[in-house]
C-alpha cells in the first residue's frame, strides 16, 4: 500500500531530492525538529521580545498564543508586543500564521491558550465589536464599504451616536474634522461607491480614528494601490504612529517593509522566528527565516520527463490580472508554479481550461495553436483542470461519487436513448475507487459524506477519467491529511511516468520543491522566476516571489 | 424497523399519510367520492395545471422560476382563438399556437442563461408582459364557436373514460419521470440546480441547459392552453389568469427545493394528488372556491415548517441525549 510508504521515508530540511543532480545533504539531515525543539526556537523569540524592555510599555502583547485547525497547528506558542508609536512589521510566507493571528487580535477567532495583554491588563477579545471597543481596528486590501452610503456614514456605521435620531450636522462636521486631520481632501457627502481602493482605505483609517484606535493592523494594505497612493497611504501610517497609535504592518512587498517598519517580525510554520529592530535585519536574512520550512515526508520523484514538448504557452495575458506568462511543459514533466496569495497562478490555469480566457497570447499543444475558450474545448483537447475548491468549484457535494466521477464525460455513458447507463457507470466509478483507494463502502456513497482526503481523490478521479494529457492540479494537497498526501504524491509521480504534463499550482513550497522538474514563480500577476530543480530552493523562490530577485535561468 | 420509520418520516412519506388520510374523509363524508366520473372529473378540472407543473419541477430543480407559464398560456389561447377569429383553420392555429409558447420560452430563456439576469425578475416581466399581448389580441371579447372537433378534444373520452388532456399527462409524468431520474438531461438538471459553478468547471454547457429548459417550460404551457381552451371551449383575455401560484404551490409542496438542486416526481405526483382530492373533497362539501384556496395556501405554509420542525426537534433530542449522558458521567464520576 501507498500509506506503508510514508514511514520510510526519512524527514529532510531543506533538501530536494533529484535524480539528476544528487542532493546536497544539510548537515543533519535525519534529525526530526520536534515539538521540544520548536519550543525552544520559540524561547528565542520571545527573548528578543524581551530586549524590548528599555522601550515603554507595550500596548498590545500576546503571550504564547496557539490555535488548532483540525490538524494544523496554525500557531503554535507565539509572543508578540506591539509598542505605542511603532509600525511593527510581520513577515511571512502562505501560511506561516499571520491571518490566524489577525483574526485573534481583531476578535474573529479565540486562540487555544495563551494571553492578550491591553496596557498590561488581560483581555479576552470575544468578537470584532470587543476588538473595536478595545481601540483595535484593521484594515485590508480589500476595503469593506456601504457602496451606497457616503463618506461619513461609512466612517460612522457603527457609532453615530445613540437613540433613534443621528445629529447629521454633527456626523458630518465630524467626520470632515477627522479628514483634516489626516490631510485628505475627501468630500464626506460622496457616496463611497466609485471611490478609488486608496480613498476607501482613507475612510477606513478615518473610521479607526473617530473610534479612537490604539492598535492599527494593516492586513497587504498596498497590495492594490499605485506608487503614489502607497507613498500617501505610507504618510497616513507615519502621522498615525506619531500620535501614538501601534500598527501591525503586513505586505509581501519587501521594499515597502523595509522603508515604514521599525521593527521586522518574522513567521513559520505558525511559530515566531525572528523579531528584531528594522537596522538590524536585511532583506536577505528576512527571506531565510521565512524560508527553511521543516518538512515531515517527501516525495523522492522519478526522472520521467520525456524529450517531446506537449504544450508552449507564450505571452498569456489577461487584462488586470497577468501579463506575458510564458512557459512549456515536456511530457512526463511536472511543472510547478510557485507563487504568494495573490500572486495569480490559478488565473493561469483557468485560463488554459478556458474558463476564464485569456485576452491574448497563444497556446500551442503539440506545436499547433490551439483557441481555447471554454472548458469543453480544452477537454476535448486533453487539458484537465483540478480546482483548488473542492466544495464550491469541484464537486456536487450530495450527488453520488459515481455521478461525480462521470459528469466531465457523461455522454461515453448514455444510452441511444440518452438515459445513463447505470452499470457502465458505476464500473468506471469502481475501478477509480479502487485504484485511487477511495475509502468509501460503495459508489452510490454521496460525495459531502467523505473525507476531504478522498473527496480529493474523487475529484481527481474525475478528471483522469477524461483521460487528459495536460493535468493542471490546483492545490491537491490542501487540507488533506499527511497519508493522502502521500497518496496524491505518488499519484502526480505515476501519472508523469505515464507521459502526462502536469502543472501544479501549490502554496506548500516545500511540495513544489519536491514534486517539480521545473518550478515557474509568479508575482502579482507576473511570471518572475523559472528555476531548473537544481536551482530551485526555498530562498530563492521565495526572494523572487516577494520581489527580490528575479532568476530567468532556464528556458 | 428503524428503516420503515425513517421512509414514513421522509417527505414523500409524510405525503402520502396527509393523501390517504384526504381520501378516507371524503371517502367517508361523500358518497359520490369514490366514483369513476368524480374521480375522473377530479383530474380533469385541473388538467391543465398539473401538466404544466411536471415542466416546472425542473425548472425549479435546477435553480430557477418561471412566474410566466400561467400567461404562456393564456397568450396561446388567444392566440389560437385570435388566428380562428381571422378565418385560419384550427389546426394552423393550434401550430401558431405551440410556437409562440416556445417562442416566449425562448426569450425567457435568453436572459437567463445567455445574459445571466435572475429568472424571477425575467419571467415576472414576462407574467406582466405575455398576459398584456394576450388581452390586446382579444381586448374584452369572448371567442367561442370552434369546431366540433376541437371541443371534443377537451371533454370526450378517448381511452376508457380518460379525456386526451388525462391520457396526456399520464404519459407526460412517466416520460419526466424517466428523463429526471435516469437519463443525462435529468443529471445535469439536479447538478446544475445544486451548484452551477461546479458544472460549469466540469463542462457541461450550462447556459443550453437553461435554455433548452425554459423553451419546454414555454411549449407545455402553451400545450396546456390549448388543451384549457378545447375544454372550455371559449377564450377570453383572462384565461389561465394565476394558475402559476397553483403550479408553483404544487411542486415545492411535492418537496422541490425553492433553492434548487433536491425533489422529485414521486413527491411532486403526491403532491398533486392530494390538492386535487383535498379541493374535490371540499367542492362536494360545497365549500366555496375561496375557503379551498385558503384551505391549499395552509398547506403550502404547513409544508415549508414540518421540515424546518422536525430538524428543530432532532437537534433538540440529540441536545437533551447529550446532556443526559453527561449527567450520568457526572453522577458515576461522583460515585
Amino acid at each position: 500500500m501507498i500509506t506503508s510508504y510514508e514511514l520510510r521515508v526519512t524527514s529532510y530540511e531543506l533538501s530536494v531530492p533529484s535524480i539528476v543532480n544528487p542532493p546536497a545533504l544539510p548537515a543533519l539531515p535525519f534529525v526530526k525538529l520536534t515539538n521540544r525543539e520548536a519550543e525552544g526556537s520559540l524561547s528565542k523569540g520571545q527573548s528578543s521580545i524581551a530586549m524590548h524592555s528599555s522601550q515603554p510599555q507595550p500596548t498590545l502583547l500576546l503571550r504564547g498564543i496557539t490555535k488548532r485547525f483540525g490538524s494544523t497547528q496554525a500557531l503554535d506558542g507565539v509572543g508578540l508586543a506591539m509598542y505605542p508609536g511603532e509600525i511593527h512589521a510581520l513577515l511571512g510566507e502562505n501560511g506561516a500564521g499571520k491571518s490566524t493571528l489577525i483574526k485573534i487580535i481583531t476578535g474573529v477567532h479565540q486562540p487555544d491558550t495563551g494571553e492578550i495583554l491591553l496596557d498590561s491588563r488581560p483581555i479576552r477579545i470575544g468578537s470584532t465589536l470587543e476588538a473595536q471597543a478595545h481601540g483595535i481596528a484593521a484594515i485590508y486590501q480589500e476595503p469593506m464599504m456601504y457602496p451606497d452610503l457616503n463618506v461619513a456614514e461609512n466612517i460612522f456605521i457603527t457609532h453615530a451616536g445613540r437613540g433613534p435620531l443621528v445629529n447629521w450636522r454633527r456626523v458630518y462636521r465630524e467626520a470632515e474634522s477627522i479628514l483634516d486631520q489626516l490631510d485628505v481632501q475627501l468630500d464626506v457627502r460622496q457616496p463611497a461607491r466609485g471611490l478609488t481602493v486608496a480613498a476607501q482605505q482613507t475612510v477606513e483609517i478615518a473610521r479607526a480614528i473617530s473610534l479612537r484606535v490604539r492598535v492599527l493592523i494593516m492586513d497587504e494594505p498596498t497590495a492594490a494601490l499605485s506608487a503614489h497612493e502607497v507613498e500617501q497611504l505610507f504618510s497616513l501610517a507615519r502621522r498615525l504612529r506619531e500620535q501614538g497609535v501601534a500598527i501591525l504592518f503586513i505586505s509581501h512587498r519587501m521594499e515597502e517593509v523595509f522603508s515604514i517598519a521599525d521593527r521586522v517580525t518574522v513567521f513559520r510554520d505558525g511559530r515566531l522566528i525572528s523579531s528584531a529592530p528594522r537596522a538590524e535585519v536585511t532583506p536577505e536574512g528576512a527571506i531565510r527565516d521565512m524560508a527553511g520550512r521543516t518538512v515531515e515526508q517527501l516525495f523522492p520523484r522519478s526522472n520521467t520527463v520525456q524529450e517531446e514538448t506537449l504544450v508552449q504557452v507564450r505571452e498569456l495575458s489577461k487584462a488586470g490580472v497577468f501579463a506575458d506568462v510564458h512557459f512549456e511543459v515536456r511530457k512526463g514533466e511536472v511543472l510547478g508554479f510557485a507563487g504568494l496569495v495573490g500572486a495569480r497562478r490559478t488565473d493561469v490555469g483557468l485560463a488554459l481550461f478556458g474558463v476564464e480566457p485569456a485576452d491574448s497570447g497563444e497556446i500551442l499543444l503539440d506545436g499547433v495553436a490551439r483557441h481555447v475558450r471554454s472548458p469543453n474545448q480544452a477537454m476535448a483537447l486533453g487539458i484537465a483542470y483540478v480546482s483548488e475548491d473542492r466544495r464550491a468549484l469541484g464537486l456536487s457535494l450530495p450527488m453520488a461519487i459515481s455521478a461525480n466521477i462521470t459528469l466531465p464525460t457523461l455522454r461515453r455513458y448514455l444510452s441511444a436513448l440518452g438515459l445513463v447507463r447505470g452499470q457502465a457507470e458505476a464500473a468506471e466509478a469502481e475501478h477509480y475507487r479502487q485504484r485511487l483507494a477511495i475509502r468509501a463502502p460503495s459508489v452510490a456513497v454521496e460525495v459531502g459524506k467523505l473525507s476531504g482526503g478522498n473527496q480529493q481523490k474523487v475529484m481527481l478521479s474525475k478528471w483522469l477519467n477524461t483521460k487528459p494529457r495536460l493535468l493542471i492540479l490546483d492545490e491537491p494537497t490542501r487540507g488533506i491529511d499527511v497519508g493522502a498526501k502521500a497518496e496524491v504524491h505518488q499519484m502526480i509521480d505515476d501519472l508523469a511516468a505515464q507521459g502526462m504534463a502536469i502543472i501544479l499550482i501549490s502554496s506548500d513550497l516545500p511540495e513544489v520543491l519536491a514534486m517539480s522538474d521545473r518550478v515557474l514563480v509568479m508575482r502579482e500577476g507576473r511570471q518572475v522566476g523559472l528555476f531548473s530543480r537544481a536551482e530551485a530552493t526555498q530562498e530563492r523562490i521565495l526572494a523572487a516571489a516577494m520581489g527580490q530577485a528575479g532568476g530567468e535561468t532556464v528556458a | 424497523m428503524g428503516f420503515s420509520l425513517r421512509r414514513l418520516l421522509s417527505w414523500e412519506g409524510l405525503l402520502l399519510l396527509i393523501l390517504l388520510l384526504v381520501v378516507a374523509v371524503n371517502a367517508l363524508l361523500s358518497p359520490v367520492y369514490l366514483g369513476l366520473n368524480n374521480q375522473v372529473n377530479l383530474f380533469q378540472l385541473s388538467i391543465e395545471k398539473i401538466i404544466v407543473a411536471l415542466v416546472m419541477t425542473f425548472i425549479i430543480i435546477n435553480g430557477e422560476i418561471d412566474l410566466s407559464v400561467a400567461s404562456v398560456m393564456g397568450l396561446a389561447a388567444c392566440v389560437l382563438a385570435y388566428l380562428f377569429e381571422r378565418g385560419v383553420p384550427m389546426e394552423q392555429a393550434v401550430v401558431a399556437a405551440l410556437a409562440v409558447g416556445a417562442l416566449c420560452g425562448a426569450f425567457n430563456g435568453f436572459w437567463v442563461a445567455y445574459i445571466g439576469l435572475p429568472s424571477l425578475a425575467v419571467t415576472l416581466a414576462g407574467l406582466i408582459g405575455y398576459r398584456g399581448v394576450a388581452r390586446i389580441l382579444l381586448e374584452d371579447r369572448s371567442i367561442t364557436g370552434f369546431p366540433e372537433w376541437f371541443n371534443r378534444l377537451g371533454q370526450q373520452p378517448i381511452l376508457g373514460p380518460l379525456p386526451l388532456a388525462v391520457v396526456l399527462f399520464f404519459g407526460l409524468y412517466m416520460i419526466a419521470l424517466v428523463v429526471l431520474n435516469f437519463s443525462g438531461v435529468g443529471r445535469l438538471v439536479y447538478v446544475v440546480g445544486n451548484n452551477r459553478e461546479v458544472a460549469r468547471y466540469s463542462g457541461v454547457r450550462v447556459p443550453r441547459l437553461k435554455m433548452g429548459l425554459f423553451i419546454a417550460s414555454g411549449f407545455i404551457a402553451a400545450l396546456a392552453g390549448v388543451l384549457l381552451a378545447a375544454r372550455l371551449g371559449a377564450v377570453r383575455g383572462n384565461t389561465a389568469d394565476g394558475f402559476e401560484l397553483d403550479i408553483i404551490t404544487m411542486v415545492l409542496l411535492g418537496g422541490v427545493s425553492i433553492f434548487g438542486g433536491t425533489g422529485n416526481l414521486f413527491g411532486v405526483g403526491l403532491a398533486i394528488l392530494i390538492i386535487l382530492n383535498m379541493r374535490n373533497g371540499m367542492a362536494l362539501l360545497n365549500v366555496t372556491g375561496n375557503v379551498q384556496t385558503g384551505v391549499v395556501g395552509l398547506l403550502l405554509i404547513f409544508s415549508v415548517l414540518i421540515p424546518n420542525l422536525v430538524q428543530d426537534g432532532q437537534t433538540l433530542l440529540q441536545r437533551r441525549r447529550a446532556r443526559r449522558k453527561e449527567v450520568e458521567l457526572k453522577v458515576k464520576a461522583g460515585d
